[in-house]
């Protein structure tokens, strides 16, 4: 009696693991490339790291819908596989972080909060940290908007942190209809670029930081591009064209036309926040209708660097990685995956985004055309066109050490390991 | 200024008084849906649910189901700063909406009540002009 459907219930167990590995979970990939679920849902994750033995760490916000209720409040996961299978049978958490910043730096664990950025030391092979949080810098102002203080390191020891703009175009009522920007924008003393501090040195302030680039609205998604030395970065462009200046801009213009900007970031750059955007249809940086734009007025020829790559508006870049490693084939080597965590405010055109992208890159430039690499997080459907939704938001990425990508959501905390075989 | 004030109490008085007492005509329901597109709908989206984090859900609130001139003073004054979006707060504030007039303020509350707020009763344009009477002048 029982024999038989304890076959029958392996045999539909086994079914269904097959069948989620044929279909890599409904995400769509290139050829050759296979997403395995590693964990269904570690809770609303933003970043995520992995150590050199191959364990996951992963940043977590806890603000809930309608109120906030601490006791939820996981901190920094942490799982760990024992068999060899990359599927983690160890899961734990720790710190008391709401965070997105997470990165390993001379096997340190390097995380970051809306003020600060703290690292945690390991001591041996243990999975969570016993050590407290040692901090490297803190006192950023606690902002309610553009707050994540996500960051990246070089070779040299410096640490790059991006300070984002608590606004959306430095109106003198953040967008509210029609109201004109402040000018000279106050908030880019403090706000809106990158600070760069000492990588190694602990208990730094803001003050401590030096301003290494501005005019950059909100840059989450940053990297150090170890093949030409450099920093690089993809900017959240600025919202609400049509709502603040009706008369100039349409829904669909707002919809279209501010490009996420994928840069290289040298220092002393300006990328010309708030007083002008990158114009994905005209293909230029325009005066921002709050400094006097008309929709068509070109900002400074050779002010404001032009984007390597100009994204489609609003598809929200959150994570940058450049790819070295061991398991995806040569054309993708060097090369960047950008996480676009996806659209709200192209409503009410349909919202957009919501993949991973690939940039194949040489010298530093992009050397082909960019590609949608995974696809398919909301399964190709977002009730009521809200992301709220989506059955899945990419927002992070990660490789580990045999080459293997990770992509962490931010709606279930659901994680993928993404790997090649050759045909 | 006076004369203004007045045509718009006139104005409300003249629309409430042509639809208080039966339902709200089709066409008021539906320039208060295409108001609610142009001047609501990127933030708290088509579906009146918000974006989680971002912008607060019409959905359940106690002030789009509330009193009538209590959500038009809300709505001509601006939301509330609800601190950071990681204290359970939302990352942006609503802009005061006195750049409206009263009878389209009065037709998108009304579409939001009958949409999102558990069909409350319409707003009239007197009573959006009686909760403006109220506040300071425009800077």
């Amino acid at each position: 009696m029982t024999t038989p459907r304890i076959i029958s219930i392996l045999i539909a167990a086994l079914c269904s693991a097959l069948a989620s590995a044929a279909d890599n979970d409904g995400l769509v990939l290139p050829k050759g490339f296979t997403a395995t679920v590693v964990h269904k849902g570690v809770g609303l994750a933003r970043h995520i790291a992995v150590r050199g033995n191959g364990d996951l760490y992963v940043t977590t916000h806890q603000f809930e819908f309608l109120g906030f209720d601490v006791s939820k409040r996981i901190g920094i996961v942490a799982l760990r596989d024992t068999n060899g299978d990359h599927l983690p049978e160890v899961a734990d958490h720790f710190s008391n972080l709401d965070g997105t910043g997470i990165t390993f730096y001379k096997d340190m664990l390097y995380v970051s909060d809306d003020v600060g950025v703290y690292r945690y030391r390991f001591s041996g092979d243990e999975l969570v940290p016993k050590g407290p949080a040692e901090t490297v810098v803190n006192g950023f102002p606690r902002e309610r908007t553009h707050a994540d203080k996500t960051f990246t390191f070089d070779n040299d020891g410096h640490l790059y942190v991006n300070v984002g703009a608590p606004s959306n175009s430095c109106q003198e009522k953040d967008r509210a209809p029609a109201s004109m920007g402040r000018n000279p924008c106050p908030l880019l003393d403090h706000y809106g670029g990158i600070w760069r501090f000492d990588a190694d040195r602990l208990g730094q302030t803001p003050k401590d930081g030096t301003r290494y680039a501005t005019g950059m609205r909100n840059t989450i998604a940053l990297a150090w591009n170890g093949d030409v030395n450099a920093l690089y970065a993809v900017i959240h462009g600025r919202d609400q064209l049509d709502t603040t200046f009706p008369k100039l801009y349409t829904a669909a213009d707002n919809a279209e036309r501010v490009a996420e900007e994928f840069h290289r970031v040298t220092e002393g750059a300006n990328f010309g926040w708030p007083y002008a955007f990158y114009d994905a249809k005209l293909e230029a940086r325009v005066v921002a209708p709050e400094y006097g734009g008309d929709g068509r007025k070109l900002a400074p020829a050779g002010k404001y660097p032009d984007p390597l790559v100009a994204f489609p508006a609003h598809w929200a870049p959150d994570d940058l990685l450049f790819y070295k490693g061991g398991d995806f084939p040569a054309a993708y080597q060097g090369g960047a995956f950008i996480a676009f965590h996806g659209s709200w405010n192209r409503a009410p055109l349909p919202q957009a985004g919501y993949r991973v992208v690939f940039v194949p890159m040489k010298d530093g430039r992009p050397s082909a055309q960019w590609q949608t690499f995974a696809d398919n997080f909301t399964g190709g459907n977002i009730a009521g066109n809200n992301p709220d939704n989506a059955r899945a938001r990419p927002v992070g990425l990660a490789v580990d050490n045999v080459g293997a990508l990770y992509v962490v959501d931010s709606e279930k905390g659901r994680i993928w390991r993404i790997t090649y075989r050759a045909q | 200024m006076i004369p203004a004030r007045v045509a718009a109490i006139v104005i409300g008085a003249a629309q409430l008084g042509g639809c208080a007492s039966s339902a709200p005509p089709r066409t008021g329901v539906e320039s208060g849906q295409s108001a609610y597109a142009r001047n609501c709908l990127a933030c708290h989206q088509a579906d009146g649910a918000g974006v989680r984090g971002f912008q607060p859900p019409l959905v359940g609130s106690p002030w789009v189901r509330g009193d009538a001139q209590a959500l038009a003073t809300f709505v001509l004054t601006g939301g509330f700063d609800s601190g950071s979006r990681k204290e359970g707060g939302n990352e942006n504030v609503m802009p005061p909406f006195r750049e409206l007039d009263d009878a389209t303020l009065a037709a998108i509350l009304t579409y939001v009540r009958q949409a999102f707020g558990g069909h409350a009763g319409p707003v009239s344009a007197e009573a959006v002009a009686l909760a403006r009477s109220h506040l300071a002048p425009a800077p």
